[in-house]
């Protein structure tokens, strides 16, 4: 015996239950890998147990091993979370109340509780992730849970699912109008109460600090880090030298590791000065709409160098710290897209040495002796000594280009403490972050403030949508040196070693995994760059226009519909104008459908009429036949077409198919001659 | 109604002034009956169609709105989409629950008589012109613990439900008012109309059982003879003879003869009936109560006709000759039923 055959021949109460888990199972599953495994296991074990229950129709268990259970699993809960409010325990709870309440099935109340749980538990997924496939899964897991509720409230019979599962589609597409009017215009507000709460670093990015090696694995990540819009004619982006992205700035080393400047230290350089980066630029700005993917952090990408704050949504702020770096008011835990302005041109930081220069020529002490002899060595050369730190720079930077350095992707691991001796004098080789990483300790080593700025550099046009786009390959390590009369200055040490990272936007091809060998050696790369492109192209409008409707776009969209200043009034009033409008047109039609007649007895009623007007008022009642031949007797010869015309209406009343004849009648009774009006000749005195 | 409304007031309701919401009540309940005449088809449009949510609405307008504060409080745009889909969703349920109902034709097909005592059926035809089925319609009479009849109706067709009251008392009843019901399709909004159709029911009243013997019959005036039955029992029967038709053989009599052992079959006998007519009288039944003598009335009609004699039946003010047949029954227990 076959699935499909048992399935067709279980009875009706046990088929719509093996529906309904199948649907509860589909709404769980995605958050299978987001809540502890015990409460995966025992939301399966549940749904299965249930499942073998309704197909061997067995009883349902007794209350008090549900009590027991839901004791169990609130414990459990507490015992992962620590808690059972907030997010993450808040979401076990509602699976294991969804898995166990399908064990409690007994009445009509009870089946709506697993609905609404079911409702709750699709919520729950967007927690954790908003991309288009989790949409469309979720889609189809509401689109079961209202065929489960359809099939609920049809008490006739055993229907086919798919009856209900076709109502629960027309509602669903019927009701999608409702959705995107609601979406629009629904006012976006900022959090009521508290704030999303989710684990940091959870995801890849830049990470806020460096270890030497870590960024290798960045490079090998292909996934978008930003997007990008360009306000030039065209959508044109400046030239790819410029195109740096600036992030967290590092400035602590402890010989192995790069870190941001804490807190107070920042604090203490910001109080320092007048303005806090002491930008200075020159020319016009570059503007553009950058949507940034969630990092957890709350540094915003720009590029270098902008002025003003990049206007957030409403409820965020953006602060800008004395190393010229953009940080919002909170972390970046969704999509986040604002407008901002750069000068591609331009000077900060202080023009003369201050004390605070001091961090920035910090070293760990004990540590790359090679490097500070050569250091020393720079220094008492006689060439350099008139030339300041420009002509330090430059000779670091020569000695990069021409003392066999090479740019690798694989440079092995850095065992030694020395990383930055076993840069310059043993390997000779690595990539962004250990050029940069050497390049800084050597600088520093000279007395001559430098830092390690983190961010990306390049990206590629996506032909599909004209978006600029940066991957997390894209993740770069340059760095910034400080020159007397000049302040900071930007110098990317990487490019001395290889020209083609920088600039010409080639990379060094990150090795590809088994399947992808595989799949390249079947599709042609070009294809599989398209296809690429169209999927990001369709990624990207689902970031823009669905996860980053914002309130500002809300007003955009009012403002392109003529409004002033709009504000969220205007939201409030535009959505009251509709429903006042689908209100009335409700109304029309309600009046339209009471009036609405049969098409065969609105044209009896016209013939009646006419007949009327021709001195022969004739009853309701009367069928056609009656009619022609009360018209015959009472009209004479001048009434024999309309009653001919009477008999066809007749004929066609009884047609196979009555409405085919319906318009030839119709043009038929617009031709007719009907007889004149008799009263009138006997009515005149 | 009106006698939950007693029950619900205080005792000594009696000795005071009617409650003030007395009359706005007798008004409400004219008004009401005004609106809903006394029909046998019904069409059910927007005027008599009524939508109001159920519990379950009110949890799933509960539910919207907590998705929503999780929408807001976790900045969640997936979490709007969800929400307003669901609001669409239920919103258009809305309209398919009322369109469910309204558009429907409801007819009546005329009762039957029914006894006292037994549920009088009746048999509702619902037509349906709409192009699509319309699912879980359910028709219950609105007093009582309403047991509700579940139908689906098929596009452009019909369909016929049943439901069953138990009258009262005998006599011509008002069909009670029907109630027709569908939460179709979400189960978030109850719609529902009330039906008082205008046919009656005819009850008749309740047969006496286990009923006596049937009263002797009475010489038929000109016959000249004495009573033939001193005794006073009518019996009608004979001896099966050889020729008689079958449809004269009394089968009941026959088996129960045949158990004793002592005849063979039982035949009718015409002679007897022509000599004899058999009246079924008010004043002859033995009893006092005028309920119990129509029940006793009742079962003996019912006797008279199971054995096929013909039959008269007298009571106070009216008399209908002997005759027998269905036609002659139905006047009978029509007369005893209105009496």
């Amino acid at each position: 015996m076959n699935l499909a055959g048992r399935l067709a021949r279980l009875p009706r109460e046990a088929r719509d239950t093996l529906f309904l888990l199948a649907v509860v199972a589909c709404c769980i599953a995605p958050l299978a890998a987001h809540i502890p495994p015990w409460a995966s296991a025992m939301a399966a074990t549940l749904l299965a147990w249930r499942g073998w229950l309704a197909g061997s129709g067995r009883p349902l268990p007794a209350r008090w091993v549900m009590a027991v259970l839901l004791v169990l699993a609130v414990l459990l809960t507490l015992v992962s979370h620590r808690t059972i409010v907030g997010r993450d325990a808040g979401v076990t709870l509602i699976v294991m109340l969804l898995a166990l309440k399908t064990l409690e099935l007994r009445a009509r109340r009870d089946a709506m509780v697993v609905f609404f749980l079911g409702f709750f538990t699709l919520l729950a997924n967007f927690f954790f992730s908003q991309s288009l496939p989790t949409a469309a899964a979720m889609l189809v897991a509401l689109l079961g849970l209202l065929t489960a509720l359809v099939n609920a409230h049809m008490p006739v019979g055993r229907p086919p699912l798919a009856l209900a599962m076709r109502t629960a589609g027309r509602m669903a597409l019927l009701g999608a109008p409702i959705m995107v009017l609601l979406f629009v215009l629904f006012p976006r507000m900022a959090p009521l109460w508290g704030m999303p709460a989710d684990k940091p670093g959870a995801r890849s990015g830049l990470s806020g600090q460096m270890r030497i090696g870590s960024m290798a694995s960045l490079v090998l990540d292909d996934s978008v880090a930003l997007r990008v819009r360009f306000d030039t004619p065209g959508g044109e982006p400046p030239p790819p030298g410029l195109l740096y992205f600036r992030g967290p700035v590092l400035t602590a080393f402890d010989g192995r590791d790069w870190f941001a400047l804490s807190q107070p230290e920042a604090q203490a350089i910001a109080w320092a000065r007048p303005s806090p980066a002491q930008l200075r630029v020159q020319g016009p700005p570059l503007r553009y709409e950058l949507t940034l993917e969630p990092h957890q952090r709350p540094w915003l990408l720009t590029l270098d160098a902008a002025k003003a704050a990049p206007a957030l949504p409403p409820g965020q702020w953006a602060q800008m710290s004395p190393e010229l770096q953009w940080n919002a008011s909170r972390p970046v835990t969704g999509v986040l897209r604002y407008r901002a302005e750069s000068h591609l041109r331009f000077t900060h930081g202080p023009l003369r040495r201050t004390p605070e220069m001091r961090i920035y020529v910090q070293l760990p002490a004990g540590l790359n002796p090679r490097t500070l002899a050569l250091a020393r060595q720079m220094q008492a050369d006689r060439q350099l000594a008139g030339g300041g730190a420009q002509a330090l720079v430059d000779a670091a930077l020569q000695r990069l280009r021409s003392g066999g350095y090479h740019y690798t992707l694989d440079p092995g691991v850095y065992e030694g403490e020395h990383t930055a001796d076993e840069f310059w004098f043993d390997r000779k080789e690595g990539f962004c972050e250990h050029i940069a990483s050497a390049f800084v300790v050597l600088m520093r080593a000279m007395d001559v403030p430098a830092r390690i700025v983190t961010g990306y550099q390049g990206g590629e046009l996506n032909a599909i949508d004209g978006y600029w786009t940066v991957r997390q390959s894209d993740a770069h390590a340059w760095t910034e040196v400080w020159m007397e009369g000049r302040g900071w200055v930007r110098v990317d040490p990487t490019g001395a070693v290889s020209p083609g990272r920088i600039g010409q936007l080639q990379r060094l091809q990150a090795p590809r995994g088994v399947f992808g060998t595989a799949v390249g050696a079947v599709v042609s790369p070009m294809l599989l760059q398209d296809l690429r492109a169209v999927w990001e192209a369709v990624n990207n409008g689902w970031n823009q226009w669905v996860l980053n409707y914002t309130q500002g776009r809300q007003l955009d969209l009012l403002r392109a519909l003529g409004l002033q200043s709009p504000g969220w009034q205007d939201l409030v009033r535009l959505m009251g104008l509709l429903v006042c409008a689908a209100a009335v047109i409700g109304l029309g039609w309600a009046l339209w459908e009471r009036r609405r007649q049969d098409p065969w007895q609105r044209l009896l009623q016209q013939a009646r009429q006419r007949l009327a007007r021709a001195g022969l008022p004739l009853p309701p009642h009367l069928p056609p036949r009656s009619m022609a031949a009360q018209a015959r007797a009472r009209l004479g010869p001048s009434a024999e077409d309309a009653a001919q015309w009477l008999l066809r209406l007749e004929q066609a009343r009884y047609a196979p198919r009555p409405a085919a004849a319906l318009p030839r009648l119709r043009r038929e009774l617009a031709r007719l001659r009907w007889p004149a009006a008799q009263s009138r000749g006997t009515d005149t005195p | 109604m009106r006698s939950t409304f007693d029950q619900a007031a205080p005792p000594t309701a009696g000795t005071q002034p009617p409650a003030p919401w007395a009359g706005a009540k007798e008004r409400w309940r004219r008004w009401w009956s005004a609106r809903l005449p006394r029909t046998d088809t019904l069409e059910l449009t927007q005027r008599n169609v009524y939508i109001l949510p159920t519990a379950a609405g009110w949890m799933l307008a509960l539910t919207l709105f907590v998705l929503l504060v999780a929408s807001i409080n976790f900045q969640l745009n997936l979490g709007y989409l969800l929400t307003f889909l669901l609001a669409g969703s239920a919103m258009v349920g809305v309209h398919l629950c009322h369109a469910t109902l309204r558009g429907l034709t409801l007819r009546l097909l005329s009762p039957e008589p029914q006894f006292l005592g037994a549920a009088a059926p009746l048999q509702v035809q619902l037509n349906s012109g709409a192009r699509t089925t319309r699912y879980g319609i359910g028709v219950a009479v609105r007093a009582g613990a309403r047991e509700w009849a579940w139908t689906d109706v098929p596009a452009q067709g019909s369909a016929t439900v049943q439901v069953a009251f138990r009258p009262e008392r005998r006599g011509l009843h008002g069909v009670p008012t029907l109630m027709l019901e569908t939460r179709y399709p979400l189960g978030t909004f109850r719609v529902w109309a009330l039906w008082r159709p205008a046919a009656q029911v005819l009850v008749y009243p309740r047969p006496e059982t286990p009923a006596p013997q049937l009263p002797p019959g009475e010489p038929l005036a000109g016959a000249g003879q004495a009573p033939a039955h001193g005794m006073g029992e009518y019996d009608g029967a004979r001896a099966y003879r050889r020729g008689d038709p079958l449809r004269l053989v009394l089968w009941k009599k026959a088996a129960r003869s045949m158990a004793t052992g002592t005849h063979g079959l039982v035949s009718r006998d015409t002679q007897e009936a022509r000599r004899h007519a058999l009246w079924l009288d008010w004043n002859a039944t033995g009893l006092a109560a005028p309920e119990a003598r129509l029940s006793r009335l009742t079962a003996w009609v019912l006797q008279a006709d199971r054995l096929g004699v013909a039959y008269g039946l007298r009571l106070p003010g009216r008399q209908i000759a002997p005759d027998s047949g269905a036609a002659h029954r139905c006047r009978c227990l029509e007369a005893l039923a209105l009496c």
